[in-house]
């Protein structure tokens, strides 16, 4: 996967791609605008992350020249800006995803995801997830670990489903908040991680290998391996 | 809100002033009126008065010359029918018989000697001798069976008999009764077109201030593009409207400046923390062993932390000024509620805490989706952090009015005694509070943003009571 990271700041660039690098992507970086621009052209990308505050224009007045130019790849803007504006929402509308900074880097990596997901011709929706020995029933809305049927509610069924779909990745508690309850809010306590432990002590039998993980400071991980 | 009633024009400023003002113009006009009246009774009754005096010498040298034969009474009594022809004020379409004029003639005695007119002179004579008749000086006469009264003027003879030339003034009423008329229908009509004129004028001017008061208030608390809209004309409107105009141009340009620095302010310290943020996630996964990421995990909790802090700082304080932007959507705060309870009960629960809802069922409001939510947690974070064990919360969701009233009350400690005057402030916080005090001020600051009331207090059966109030519309 091509990735143009366009982002001024030489701190977060650096790390950004090294991280990015870590993923699985092939890094171009570009420090401004016109820098972008040009790269954009020459190189085929895949996807782009664009920051809001480029030193020589705005990023979203970037993003609309080079969909003009012809560079149809998703975008994923990073705003270090308080409010989100109307031609963010727009852009997110069109089919693009933004993230305020700072942001967790799993977080960042799961938009990334999905915005190649999205842009990717669709497969055949699944009905049945697997996940080593769990078996989410997507139709009924019913999980079973090792055939034994788990006594879920209707949350813990969409939380575990979140899982699911990103076994093998770590998940943050905003991306929780976020997809499963649909808000993008920080509390201050303990919420995500208490429906976390709800669903473990279901999921997690005693005698079975346990598969939510979690990953301290960062968030949690259904092990797929 | 903005909801338009139609006012009724009884209770417009328009028609008060135009009721004032017409009062004063027919009170004006009407004394003018008087005046005018009082005038022109007074020129008809001089003129009738000199006839009457002309006359009543005229005759009296006709008497005097006529010798006193049989002829006397046919002389006189013509002279006298000729100058009752002579009546000045007499309508033309007056009758022949002629009942407007009389003359009379008594003799030394008093008793009746020469009698011309309608009738007979006896209640004349009558009425003459009731009341004292000064020579050249004429006088008001009542007769019996007669309505109006007689001017009469009388003059003495040289043999010691008067003469008494009487007219009506019935004419002379007639007359100031039609001027009367007149000048009432005229009186009555230049009051109304004045009334007209100027609550027209005034209420086409007051219009334009009506207007000006309503684009005022839609320019709501964040939103300040709009203006006003102007007239041409170089009235005391136009001013107000230009000086409004001017005004929100520099409450638009200091709100302007406010958000460059507060955005700068979120941007130059966000990019620090993102790179922070970042590195500590990448020696974090490049640690193996617990003992050395615990630090670096609890170092990403607190910078969590302090962007909170900081996004919050800058909301309230955006907040206070009165220029926090919002994002309206259309919110059910129903659903949001029971979302929102979904997601904190297995922590309440946990902690022995319960949530209980009462909502009367859906609920819309327009607002701002991302600040209610942070709102709504912000409140459920506090009672998790602060309620002891076995404490039950509960949220009223109620319309009242026009607006969606949610109450949050608790049976827990309640606030801090200290505290309770300050709550909404920013920094305050309770003895054993860990937080940064920025919790009840953040919820205030949403609220008012969303042109909406919170109150806290305390309940007198102890514990906590959160009152929001936010509009069903939009401001």
């Amino acid at each position: 996967m091509r990735l143009l990271l366009v982002e001024d700041e030489i701190d977060i660039q650096r790390f950004l791609r090294t991280s990015l690098e870590e993923a699985g992507y092939q890094v171009e970086a570009a420090g401004d605008g016109k820098t972008a621009e040009r790269v954009a052209i020459d190189g085929q990308f895949d996807i782009l992350i664009v920051d809001l505050g480029l030193p020589d224009q705005d990023g979203i007045s970037l993003i609309l020249k080079l969909r003009q130019m012809g560079v149809h790849a998703p975008v994923l803007i990073l705003s270090a800006r308080r409010s989100v504006d109307d031609r963010v929402r727009g852009l997110e509308q069109g089919g693009d995803d933004y993230l305020t900074k700072p942001f967790a880097l799993a977080e960042l990596l799961a938009r990334l995801r999905n915005l190649l997901k999205r842009n990717s011709p669709p497969g055949n929706e699944a009905t049945r997830l697997r996940v080593l020995d769990l078996e989410l029933d997507l139709l009924r809305r019913e999980a079973t670990r090792s055939g034994q049927l788990l006594q879920l509610t209707t949350q813990e069924f969409v939380l575990l489903e979140y899982l699911c779909r990103n076994a093998g990745r770590v998940v943050t508690r905003s991306m929780i908040l976020d997809q499963v309850w649909g808000m993008r809010i920080q509390p201050d306590t303990n919420v995500v991680d208490v429906h976390i432990y709800r669903l473990r002590g279901k999921v997690d039998g005693q005698g079975q290998q346990p598969l939510i993980r979690t990953l301290r400071g960062v968030g949690y991980v259904l092990k797929d391996r | 809100m903005s909801s338009k009633t139609v006012k009724p024009v009884m209770r417009s400023a328009a028609w008060r002033i135009s009721l004032w003002a017409t009062l004063a113009f027919a009170c004006g006009t009407m004394l003018v009126f008087i005046f005018l009246h009082r005038f022109v009774a007074d020129d008809i009754q001089r003129r009738s008065d000199a006839w009457l005096s002309g006359e009543v010498e005229v005759l009296g040298d006709v008497a005097e010359r006529t010798p006193k034969d049989a002829l006397y009474d046919r002389v006189v009594g013509e002279v006298a029918e000729l100058a009752g022809k002579e009546v000045p004020n007499k309508l033309l379409s007056e009758s022949s018989s002629n009942d407007s004029v009389f003359f009379l003639q008594t003799g030394g005695d008093g008793s009746l000697q020469l009698w011309v007119g309608a009738g007979n002179g006896a209640p004349y004579l009558k009425a003459i001798q009731a009341v004292k008749i000064v020579s050249d000086h004429p006088t008001d006469l009542h007769v019996q069976g007669y309505s109006v009264p007689f001017r009469v003027a009388s003059i003495r003879l040289n043999d010691g008999s008067y003469i008494y030339l009487g007219l009506s003034e019935r004419d002379e009423l007639r007359v100031l009764r039609s001027l009367r008329l007149r000048f009432f229908l005229l009186w009555l009509l230049l009051v109304l077109f004045g009334f007209g004129i100027v609550f027209f004028t005034t209420r086409r001017m007051l219009s334009h201030v009506r207007e000006i008061t309503e684009a005022a208030s839609r320019i709501g608390h964040s939103d300040l593009t709009a203006r006003v809209p102007t007239t041409k004309r170089n009235d005391e409107v136009s001013h107000l409207a230009l000086t409004l105009n001017r005004m929100l141009d520099r409450i638009e340009s200091s709100m302007h400046q406010l958000h460059t620095i507060t955005d700068s302010l979120a941007h130059d310290l966000r990019s620090p923390l993102t790179a922070i943020r970042g590195k500590l996630e990448m020696s974090l996964s490049a640690v193996l062993q617990v003992e050395q990421a615990e630090p670096i995990v609890s170092a990403i909790d607190e910078l969590d932390r302090l962007t909170d802090f900081l996004n919050k700082s800058l909301d309230v304080a955006e907040a206070k000024a009165d220029a926090l932007r919002l994002n309206r959507v259309s919110l059910d705060l129903d659903e949001l509620l029971r979302i929102m309870i979904d997601l904190y009960e297995p922590s309440m629960s946990e902690k022995g805490l319960q949530i209980r809802l009462h909502s009367g069922g859906p609920l819309t409001i327009e607002a701002d989706e991302a600040l209610i939510h942070r709102m709504i947690a912000n409140l459920f974070d506090n009672e998790l952090k602060h309620l002891p064990a076995d404490c039950t919360v509960n949220l009223w969701l109620q319309v009242e009015g026009d607006a969606a009233l949610l109450i949050l009350e608790d049976d827990g400690p309640g606030f801090d005694q200290e505290v309770c005057p300050y709550l909404f402030e920013r920094r305050v916080k309770g003895r054993g509070s860990s937080g940064h005090g920025l919790g009840l001020a953040f919820v205030d600051a949403v609220v008012r943003a969303h042109g909406g009331i919170a109150s806290a207090s305390n309940r007198v059966a102890g514990g906590a009571h959160i009152g929001i109030a936010l509009p069903l519309a939009s401001v």
